[in-house]
């Protein structure tokens, strides 16, 4: 049967392309923002993420890993006592003051273990960076954070008073409350001026030699009174931990979901209104198919078909221009996170909300009432 | 009346009453209203503007509920049927014709006439034949591939004409069909109603001031304020070929 839907479609395109240019902006909008707001709070957990390690043994109730206070040194030894732990290795962070010629700023400073399989951030260091670390005062920093640092490579800086030379840089490494700087264990402690880590590190961080049974292991390590306090977590449940601490605890998350709901409904708000403008101008003529006895119900697909293929025009174009977009944010160092199912669920809102749209103006067909044509 | 002597009309209006609520005022626009329409002619409505003319033809073809008297319509009363039964009646037993012709921009001729075919439930191939026949009878069938931008207005309202017979209704209704149109297609026009009645005994009412329309017309009522004045009866007429005004 020629589908009336989608031949009008196509010969009065220019009717539609409002609508079309409307879901597919709302789809864009909500992509993109949740892509950036997903990349800015997985900096939160860079350390986890970017890390191999599967457990993380931190003072107990440590909300986020940047709010971590220090733990026993002793405590290595009962960790590499278990069975299971095949590698254990201390992880220091510290706030502190960097200067520079030409700037100043606050970074985070984190001291791991710079051997070459070693855990932290191997994810983010390519071994022969990570193994430069061993010479004393050097550190890496990201390469999109050089010029907030006033840096270039191979020049000095002062943290907290001392000097440090930047080595090298990478990638990925972005922070959400500062700038990371990552230096060997060695020279983290030799920078940490307040002498916080005297005690101990701030974390250590194991590697397990069955990689599935990290939630037992996790359970069976913790808490021992003896080794003073501390608490396990897999790193998986510290990433999670992390995140949702920036997302709901800092009242940025608020913020965030307040934008979404607003996108949203100025989204909805905008491709309803050029969908229903759109349907409209057809409203004559098929109040004209209704006089000749077509029913309002068949005439209500005819709309959800139209909404249909708007809707999925309008994603195509927003898939092509987000992937573009995407693409352009990852080669600036932005930080975008974007998973399929977040993909999916922009375009089934984006597909639902055309489909309202659709249904809102299926409404409008009721004064498509044949008897005004007879005027 | 007795129900046996009376012939069998296929639309009749029985002291049918119907009036518009504008903000607090209302206006009655038919007043006790009654109508014979004989089947397999070409019946004509004419009167002033704003008597009423289009609101009759709109409620007799159920487009439009009486509020007093009743509608029958090839036997049916009109007030008994569900909104979906009424559209389920025009959709096998009415065809309409405005004054505006309703096509769709992106169809061509042809898709236009079997566009109600589908909904009618004919398969496709039957669709083709029958709306390319309709076509043909219009004069249409070398323009069936044209889309309404292409075609005159006078093309465009036999388009609506064939797309209203092809489903051979009984009742055809035509509310200002020659009004768009220029002297020679108004003729056109005419002439294929008055075809149409003649040849598919399809009963035809049409609404217009036309007075070409009425010459050809077989019965004219006459209309003011929401009655009917006068009826002419009158002999059919020949057809005229390439008649103008
Ligand atoms: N839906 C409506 N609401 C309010 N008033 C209406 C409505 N439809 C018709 N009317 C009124 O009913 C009267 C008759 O209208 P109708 O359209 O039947 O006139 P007509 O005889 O067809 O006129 P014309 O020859 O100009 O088309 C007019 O005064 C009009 O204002
Ligand atoms: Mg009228």
């Amino acid at each position: 049967m020629t589908s009336l839907a989608l031949k009008t479609l196509i010969y009065e395109w220019r009717r539609f392309l409002p609508a079309v240019l409307a879901v597919g902006f709302a789809c864009l909008l909500q992509l993109l923002q949740i892509a950036f707001v997903l990349g800015i709070f997985s900096s939160a957990s860079v350390y986890i993420t970017g890390s191999t390690a599967q457990l993380w043994i931190g003072y107990p109730g440590t909300q986020s890993v940047n709010v971590g206070r220090p733990v026993h040194e002793e405590l290595r030894s009962r960790l590499a006592m278990d069975p299971q732990v095949q590698r254990v290795e201390p992880f220091l962070w510290l706030d502190a003051d960097w200067r520079s010629a030409r700037g100043g700023a606050s970074v985070i400073v984190s001291g791991i273990d710079e051997r070459p399989n070693g855990l932290m951030f191997a994810h983010v260091l390519p071994a022969e960076l990570r193994a430069q670390l061993t010479v004393p005062d050097t550190v890496i920093v990201d390469r999109a954070d050089l010029s907030k640092l006033g840096v270039n490579v191979g020049e000095w800086a002062t943290i907290n008073g001392e000097r440090v030379r930047i080595i090298g840089v990478t990638q990925g490494l972005r922070a959400l409350g500062g700038v990371n700087v990552v230096a060997s264990l060695q020279t983290a402690r030799h920078l940490d001026a307040g002498g916080s880590t005297s005690i101990g590190p701030t974390y250590f961080v194991a590697q397990l030699r069955g990689p599935d049974n990290a939630e037992a292991v996790a359970r069976r390590l913790c808490c021992q009174a003896s080794f003073g306090p501390y608490e396990v977590w897999t790193a998986k449940a510290f990433a999670r931990r992390s995140e949702l601490y920036w997302l709901l605890d800092t009242g940025a998350g608020a913020g965030v979901m307040f934008l979404a709901v607003i996108v949203f409904a100025a989204g909805a708000a905008i491709s309803s209104q050029a969908l229903m403008a759109a349907v409209g101008g057809s409203l004559r003529e098929y109040a004209t198919l209704n006089a000749l006895g077509v029913g309002i119900a068949s005439l209500r697909w005819v709309v959800l078909e139209q909404a249909l293929w708007v809707g999925a025009a309008g994603l195509l174009g927003a898939a092509a221009l987000g992937g573009a977009l995407l693409l352009l944010a990852r080669s600036q160092d932005v930080p975008v996170v974007l998973d399929i199912w977040v993909t999916l669920l922009c375009m089934g809102v984006a597909l639902g909300v055309a489909v309202v749209s659709g249904l809102a103006a299926v409404q409008s067909l009721r004064r498509a009432d044949p008897a005004t044509l007879l005027r | 009346m007795t129900s046996a002597a009376t012939p069998t009309y296929p639309l009749r209006a029985l002291n049918v009453s119907k009036s518009f609520l504008v903000g607090r005022i209302r206006t009655q626009v038919l007043t006790d209203l009654s109508l014979d329409v004989e089947a397999g002619r070409l019946t004509l409505i004419a009167g002033p503007s704003g008597c009423g003319k289009s609101t009759l033809l709109a409620i007799l073809s159920g487009l439009l509920r009486v509020e007093a008297g009743a509608v029958q319509a090839l036997g049916k009363d009109l007030a008994e049927l569900s909104r979906h039964e009424l559209e389920r009646f025009r959709l096998s037993h009415t065809g309409f014709i405005f004054q505006e012709f309703g096509l769709f921009p992106a169809l061509t001729a042809l898709e236009q006439v079997e566009l109600p075919l589908h909904y009618l439930g004919m398969s496709r191939a039957s669709a083709r034949v029958r709306a390319e026949q309709s076509l043909e009878e219009v004069g249409m069938a070398t323009r069936s591939r044209l889309r309404p931008s292409e075609l005159s207005g006078g093309e465009k309202q036999r388009v609506a004409i064939a797309r209203a017979i092809a489903k051979e209704p009984a009742l055809l209704f035509a509310d200002e069909p020659t009004s768009a149109l220029d002297a020679a297609n108004g003729a056109l026009v005419i002439d294929l109603l008055h075809r149409i009645a003649r040849s598919h005994g399809t009963t035809v009412l049409c609404v217009s001031h036309d007075p070409r329309v009425i010459s050809h017309a077989d019965r004219v009522f006459q209309m003011e304020d929401g009655r009917i004045l006068e009826s002419h009866p009158r002999p059919p007429t020949p057809i005229l070929k390439g008649h103008t005004a």
